[in-house]
């Protein structure tokens, strides 16, 4: 099916090989052989021979090495791999032609610019490696509709593009009015031949910006195809030659959309109507984002406003808090079937509605990604705690099906939606997962039937999700994360973050580790390989000692991942609970860090045992740890688990409530919550082993543990 | 009886990195150790260098720094001479901080111009420094970038700004200042995103940020020393020059409040305190330390010795 296709970009760089030569032929004539060949204003001769090869370009003489060697690059036989290198060949002689129409510099009338010179390439690739341009589109040949093509330019500039245009469509989008030049980032090069503009443009930013030297070919190509995101919009009917171009931009990893009914090569060449389609399609196939740099919503937004709470006289409308159903979800779907940037509302909006109203919500997250996982949907849903937070007006407080979402009522007057809301979500989960995410759509329902109807969906998913976390064992998995995110204070500190034992901050679980590895490969999250296991009960797995000893610079040589006793876990300084042993009762304690008490039976408060316990030294007998590190079947494994716990304080046994009896249940102690004594029952070792004796606790039955 | 000493050696080395000159100036070169700084085994190839900065904009000098360079406010041409040539400076920090709205807001072009201007008045090696506001910075270092007419340093790169930095300094061939806030970990960081850019990493100085003495320097002198003993122990990330920007220890006001008469004479009490925070500095494994007053060049390029 694609032969002919194939065929045809053989002939049309045949085509464009025969004219290089006899327009150098001629040139030689009137000039002689050794008369210099250079485009105006570059570092870099003839730049596609620069980057692709290593021959040497200075004279008339050199230019006909490069054509010999693009002739080598044609070969018969209409094969995918021969128009590719037929596509190079193109492109060599097309930059022979190219500099030879520069011999008295711009040989074109305006707008037409020509040859883009090294100044220019040097200001605007400095925005291409920051990203500000986010890539670079190429529109070619003659629109059959020159209103669409000028919208689809307009489209261009806005997103932030580089654009090259070449052929008619340079005079049609000026009587269209579009606006070129550089000021746009908008460079009419000249007719279709003067494309190769873009084209050295584009070698020369990897030579420039790519570290890449004279005549590292496959580096060149390499770099155009991954780190220049550019793609070509090929307008109107495509002849030979304009194939064969189009084969050399393929070659080097680009893709080309027509708007004709060509065989499509996916990712390559792709067959779309100008306008919208051919936009997306083009972005998409390059994986080009638009960044948003500020969310267009009538509210400040920023971590500033995140502890700021909304009282109850304050809200103009609430959402959930049990007042009415409400619900959030994000939920990972197939590239396809989401829009990036689709915000639907449906149901009541907040304009209009009484001070004091009350509506139940539905929030629906839908993203995608090539490299989003299912299980980082709880990842990105807890982060809409954060991001809610952060409007100047907005609260939010618990998440799932116990959301609650309180509008002030100046949020309301100054204009604010919940389409603004959904923004909100959309611009920062973009921001915030930039590398696992590629398109986020937000739907909102207020409508009583569809909430109480998505409602169900959503616990459903909830379940899934649960039943997925109960399957992440420690046992089942081959790689925990680390999280060196305290060094900065701490400076030999590592947590090692397995599925049954959170971050000692309890802010990062083993899927936020995960997630965090995939967002920012080089940060403090990165896969630890557990290899063997050497003791089990213990937690001790060679894999996390050599990674342990290495990342605390030797000052840590080994670490057992649940116990207390024995090289336990270094403590950083923001733990949520430390735990201490109190010899006297054979147990440990735990004490969070809001009581606030003087003293614990341990004899310190809250505040001097952290400051024994920090800094990322192995303290035996100390620990800080996770809340949730309680509720663990790898709790303190080595040293008998949630049994030895004799002493909390009354704000964690609330905190952790059912939780803590049901694993109490399970390890058949249903009484032991009550048996462990609090700031009420005791504060000195005396009072409390005379406690534990007197309800018969079990960790005094364990084994000694000094 | 001998007793054989324990001399550690490394396994690796730090990067060798070179602030070029203009035409008759001395390039620095530092870096090529394998070994920790003042001990006498293993090489040190080049011993530390100390240059000076210089400010632009208006300037309020605590009074040992407005006796020594007070004269040169608001001429930044004359004192990069001056630093460069007798009082011995080795290169210089030219700080656009004239460009921060908050210190008379000189425009983008305006600090290009000085840029230039100091360029052409000395051949020393120049590290340019932005003003410190991210939305200048953001205008100023492409405009510095195409301004300088060789080669310089720009100060700095972090983690927000970096892809912006290093594609000023690709684009025209100059060297960055990779900055971050005392910790190991995302000065590691910055150099593994440079490189991923492509960033060549003979053209980078880790800046780890240095606190004055008595405000925080011995967490630089910490983080220094773990910078380089990883560099040494083989992370290539790490191994890397360090820069010490010395400017901190005029914040402490043992350096600088006249008003404590028993703390002795001000004018004596400021240059000693940099001269102090810059010692521990090298002796922490510093590789160019950047200083105000100039008595300190010359007490630091004594003691830079390896
Ligand atoms: S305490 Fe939390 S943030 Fe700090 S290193 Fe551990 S997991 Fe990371």
């Amino acid at each position: 099916m694609h032969e002919p296709l194939f065929s045809a970009c053989l002939r049309g760089a045949a085509a464009v090989l025969a004219l290089a030569r006899t327009t150098l032929a001629d040139a030689a004539d009137r000039r002689g052989n050794n008369a210099p060949l250079a485009y105006p204003d570059t570092a870099y001769e003839l730049p596609v021979a620069f980057g692709l090869t290593d021959l040497r370009v200075a004279t008339l003489g050199d230019a006909g090495k490069v054509l010999d060697l693009a002739e080598t690059l044609v070969r018969r036989g209409a094969t995918a791999e021969n128009a590719l290198d037929a596509g190079a060949a193109t492109l060599l002689a097309a930059d022979v032609l190219g500099a030879l129409s520069h011999e008295k510099g711009n040989p074109y009338p305006p707008p037409a610019v020509g040859f883009v010179p090294d100044s220019t390439l040097r200001k605007l690739g400095i925005y291409l490696v920051d990203g500000s341009v986010p890539g670079v589109a190429v529109v070619v040949g003659k629109a059959t509709d020159p209103a669409a093509a000028a919208g689809m330019v307009r489209q261009f500039q806005e997103i932030g593009l580089l654009v090259f245009l070449a052929g008619d469509v340079v005079a049609q989008l000026d009587a269209q009015g579009v606006k070129l030049g550089e000021d746009f980032k908008t460079f009419p090069l000249g007719p279709l031949p003067a494309v190769i503009h873009a084209v050295n443009f584009a070698v020369r930013a990897g030579l420039t910006f790519g570290g890449i030297g004279r005549g590292q070919g496959a580096a060149m190509l390499s770099y155009l195809g991954t780190r220049v995101k550019a793609f070509v919009c090929a307008l109107g009917p495509l002849d030979d030659v304009a194939l064969a171009i189009a084969a050399g931009a393929m070659k080097a990893g680009l893709t080309v959309l027509s708007d004709q009914p060509v065989p499509e090569i996916p990712g390559l060449l792709l067959s779309r109507p100008a306008g919208d389609e051919m936009v997306r399609a083009g972005m998409e196939a390059r994986g080009i984002k638009v960044k948003m740099v500020k969310v267009p919503i009538p509210i400040a937004f920023g971590p500033a406003f995140e502890g700021e709470r909304i009282r109850k006289a304050d809200t103009h409308i609430e959402f959930g808090g049990g007042r009415s159903v409400a619900w959030e979800l994000v939920r990972s779907a197939p590239t396809e079937e989401v829009t990036d940037r689709e915000i639907v509302v449906d149901g009541p909006d907040l304009r209009g509605l009484p001070a004091g109203s009350v509506l139940p919500l539905g929030i629906v997250v839908r993203v995608a990604g090539a490299r989003m996982q299912r299980d980082f949907e709880s990842v990105l849903e807890r982060r809409i705690h954060r991001i809610v937070n952060y409007g100047e007006g907005t609260m939010h407080v618990a998440q799932r099906d116990t959301t609650w979402i309180r509008v002030s009522t100046e949020a309301v007057g100054k204009g604010f939606s919940l389409s603004d809301l959904g923004l909100m979500l959309y611009a920062k989960l973009h921001a915030d997962f930039e590398n696992i995410v590629d398109k986020v759509a937000v739907s909102i329902t207020t409508r009583l039937e569809d909430v109480q109807a998505g409602l169900a969906w959503a616990r459903a998913a909830y379940a899934e999700r649960d039943a997925r976390a109960r399957t992440l064992t420690d046992d089942a998995v081959s790689e925990f994360y680390s999280c060196t995110l305290c060094q900065s204070f701490a400076p030999n500190h590592v947590c090692i973050v397995s599925p049954e034992r959170l971050g000692l901050c309890g802010a990062i679980n083993w899927l936020d580790g995960k997630a965090g590895f995939e967002i920012t490969p080089t940060g403090p999250n990165q896969p630890v390989q557990k290899g063997a296991v050497l003791d089990a009960v213990k937690g001790s797995f060679d894999g996390v000692n050599a990674f342990v000893r290495e990342n605390s610079r030797n000052t840590v040589t080994g670490m057992n991942l649940y116990s207390i006793m024995e090289s336990p876990m270094t403590s950083c300084g923001c733990f949520e609970c430390v735990l201490a042993v109190i010899p006297e009762a054979n147990g440990v304690m735990a004490v969070n860090r809001e009581f606030t008490g003087p003293e614990t039976p341990c004899g310190m408060g809250f505040s001097t045992l952290a400051g024994s316990v920090g800094g990322g030294v192995q303290t035996p007998g100390f620990m800080g740890v996770g809340k949730h590190y309680l509720l663990s079947r790898k709790f303190l494994g080595a040293e008998g688990g949630l049994a030895r716990v004799v002493w909390m304080t009354r704000e964690m046994k609330e905190y952790l409530g059912p939780l803590l009896r049901e694993r109490a249940t399970e390890i058949g102690m249903p009484d032991l919550v009550d048996q462990i004594a609090d700031e009420t029952v005791a504060v000195t070792p005396d009072a409390l082993v005379e406690h534990l004796v007197k309800v018969g606790h079990p960790a005094l039955k364990l084994p000694p543990l000094l | 009886m001998s007793v054989a000493l324990p001399i550690p050696g490394f396994p690796g080395r730090i990067l060798a990195v070179t602030l070029p000159a203009g035409p008759g100036g001395t390039p620095v070169t530092v870096g090529g150790q394998n070994a920790l700084p003042l001990l006498p085994e293993g090489e040190h190839p080049n011993a530390p260098a100390v240059g000076m900065e210089v400010p632009t904009g208006p300037l309020e000098l605590p009074p040992a720094l407005a006796e020594a360079i007070g004269p040169f406010a608001g001429d930044p041409v004359a004192m990069a001479r001056k630093c460069a040539g007798d009082w011995g400076a080795r290169f210089l920090f030219l700080s656009l901080s004239g460009c921060h709205p908050d210190a008379g807001g000189q425009s983008v072009s305006f600090g290009a111009a000085v840029v230039r201007e100091v360029l052409s008045a000395t051949p020393a090696p120049v590290i340019v420094g932005g003003c410190g506001d991210e939305e200048v910075d953001a205008r100023l270092f492409p405009a510095v970038a195409e301004a300088a007419g060789r080669p310089v340093f720009l100060s700095y790169a972090e983690e927000k700004n970096h892809r912006l930095v290093a594609g000023a300094a690709l684009a025209y061939g100059h060297g960055v200042v990779s900055w971050s806030p005392i910790d190991i970990n995302m000065a590691k960081q910055m150099n593994l995103l440079l490189a991923d850019l492509g960033f060549p990493p003979d053209r980078v100085l880790i800046d780890p940020l240095t606190g004055g003495l008595g405000y925080g320097m011995e967490y630089t002198f910490s983080i220094v020393e773990r910078i380089r003993l990883a560099g040494l122990s083989g992370d290539a990330a790490l191994a890397r020059p360090v820069l010490c920007h010395l400017g901190d220890a005029w914040k402490a006001r043992e350096a600088t409040d006249p008003s404590e008469g028993t703390w002795g004479d001000v004018g004596a009490r400021g240059p000693r305190w940099e001269e102090t925070t810059g010692l521990a500095c090298l002796a922490a494994g510093a590789d160019l330390v950047v200083c105000r007053h100039p008595s300190s060049v010359a007490r630091l390029s004594g003691a830079a010795w390896r």
